[in-house]
């Protein structure tokens, strides 16, 4: 069985294109996680699912408070709106189309979510994109609505094969595929040490692991029964082998 | 915070309730600021669970209630949990799961903006929606394992007998449509709506 290795440096400051991984942004509606800049850095293509044009639009000056607003948001413009437009406000719309924005209005698709539709573009109709190593950064994915955060967790079983990161400002959330032995590198200056796995979608019958505070062996785990929650990361490397597909999810640092 | 919500909380139920805190992950001043204030209160009493590290808090509080609390009439009960959600993802999951462990107990997770709580699969569900206050944002989460089927009445998108699993289809951003939904699934599924912001 291969080994996927996993690191949070998309969380570093820095912008080193020279790294072999593609990142991509896309923008939920939910608030703007404080170190989205550093994320729209390492982003070679940021897309927006609609209603997060106005998150950007209002809130990515709020994080630059000694700089001028306009400033602010024509250095961080979207390459790309796209969704079924219900949110976006039309003064927001208009501003990133008037500086150059594309804007797929996708409307007439009621049956997908837009972080579905925004995943989709990314892996497929993004240009100039080296997709061989991508991995897709979603900001604001948690919190809010349930059915919404639940709606998100979903598209990382759906692309199973992509990488997909759910960020919020208290934490991250992203698939270990049981097709793989997974070594998580912790970024120990930006993350951790709280973690957990979760078998959201089925039982794991075994789950193995190195690194954290308690670790299974062989442990089965399913919700009604073990599940784990609250647990820590000792040093800077975990282990994880499943039967089954895992959420991994790890704290975000504050300062 | 902890102050204003022990004040508000005597203003509306209008007579000393039992509060019960587990330091599991309070700092020392934070712990010794709640325990000045709970000594102030008449009638409430503390309880200090900081030795077990192996159930979470909202587990502990959950099994008080249901073993412990005195004077309670436990026969219909319903644990209404708030700041259930949002926040760290692991807390959540953790919070989820505990209702999933008291299955047979009514509880539900709240936030500003949703509640969740669990349509066990031993029951036929009537969901009657109070209007004023929740919806029409909702959905029907197959969280722990497939669901081979389920179906719904009173929903935008109803569902006749449908598979709903993670990485294929699960019902969110739904929408209800009128006064009472029914649920019936093959296996536990989580109820989730929006609460409405006026």
């Amino acid at each position: 069985m291969d080994v996927m290795i996993h690191s949070s440096t998309f969380l570093l400051p820095g912008n080193d294109h020279s790294s072999s991984v593609t990142y991509a942004l896309v923008v939920l509606n939910q608030r703007l996680p404080r170190f989205t800049p550093i994320l729209w850095n390492h982003a070679q293509v940021r897309v927006c699912a609609d209603g997060g044009a106005n998150r950007l639009f209002d809130e990515m000056p709020l994080l630059f408070p000694r700089d001028d607003a306009i400033d602010v948001r024509h250095r961080y413009k979207p390459d790309i709106i796209k969704g079924d437009m219900d949110s976006i406000r039309t003064e927001v719309l208009d501003f990133y189309t008037n500086l150059g924005t594309k804007v797929v209005d996708e409307s007439h698709d009621q049956d997908t979510t837009d972080l579905r539709k925004c995943v989709a573009y990314v892996r497929d109709l993004a240009p100039n994109l080296d997709k061989s190593n991508l991995c897709i950064l979603v900001a604001g994915a948690l919190g809010g609505r349930f059915d919404h955060e639940a709606g998100n967790i979903n598209v990382l079983y759906r692309f199973s094969t992509i990488r997909i990161i759910l960020l919020s400002d208290d934490c991250l959330i992203y698939l270990l595929p049981r097709t793989h032995h997974h070594e998580i590198h912790i970024q120990s200056s930006v993350e951790g040490p709280h973690c957990g796995l979760i078998p959201i979608g089925m039982t794991s019958v075994s789950t193995t692991t190195t690194g954290l505070q308690w670790d299974l062996t062989n442990t089965e785990m399913r919700f009604g029964d073990l599940v784990s929650t609250s647990n820590l990361v000792q040093g800077e490397k975990i282990t994880v082998q499943s039967s089954s597909d895992l959420l991994w999810t790890i704290s975000i640092k504050k300062t | 915070m902890i102050e204003a919500l022990f004040e508000s909380f005597q203003l509306f139920s209008g007579h000393a309730l039992t509060w019960v805190f587990f330091s599991y992950e309070c700092d020392q001043s934070s712990l010794a600021q709640i325990l000045v204030l709970a000594s102030k209160m008449q009638g409430t009493k503390v309880v200090d669970e900081s030795h077990d590290q192996d159930t979470t808090d909202l587990r502990k509080c959950v099994a008080y209630v249901r073993d412990l609390a005195p004077n309670l009439d436990k026969s219909n009960l319903c644990i209404l949990v708030a700041g259930a959600l949002g926040g760290r993802f692991d807390h959540e999951a953790g919070n989820i799961n505990v209702l999933y462990r008291f299955s047979t107990i009514r509880i539900i997770l709240l936030s500003d903006d949703c509640l969740i709580y669990l349509l066990p699969r031993t029951h036929h569900h009537e969901i009657h929606i109070q209007s004023s206050v929740e919806g029409p944002h909702c959905g029907l989460i197959p969280i722990g394992m497939t669901s081979v089927s389920t179906t719904t009445t009173g929903l935008q998108w109803d569902l006749t007998n449908t598979e709903m699993r993670f990485g294929d289809l699960v019902s969110t951003s739904n929408l209800v449509q009128g006064e009472k939904i029914t649920v019936q699934s093959s296996s536990d599924l989580l109820w989730t709506i929006s609460i409405k912001k006026t």
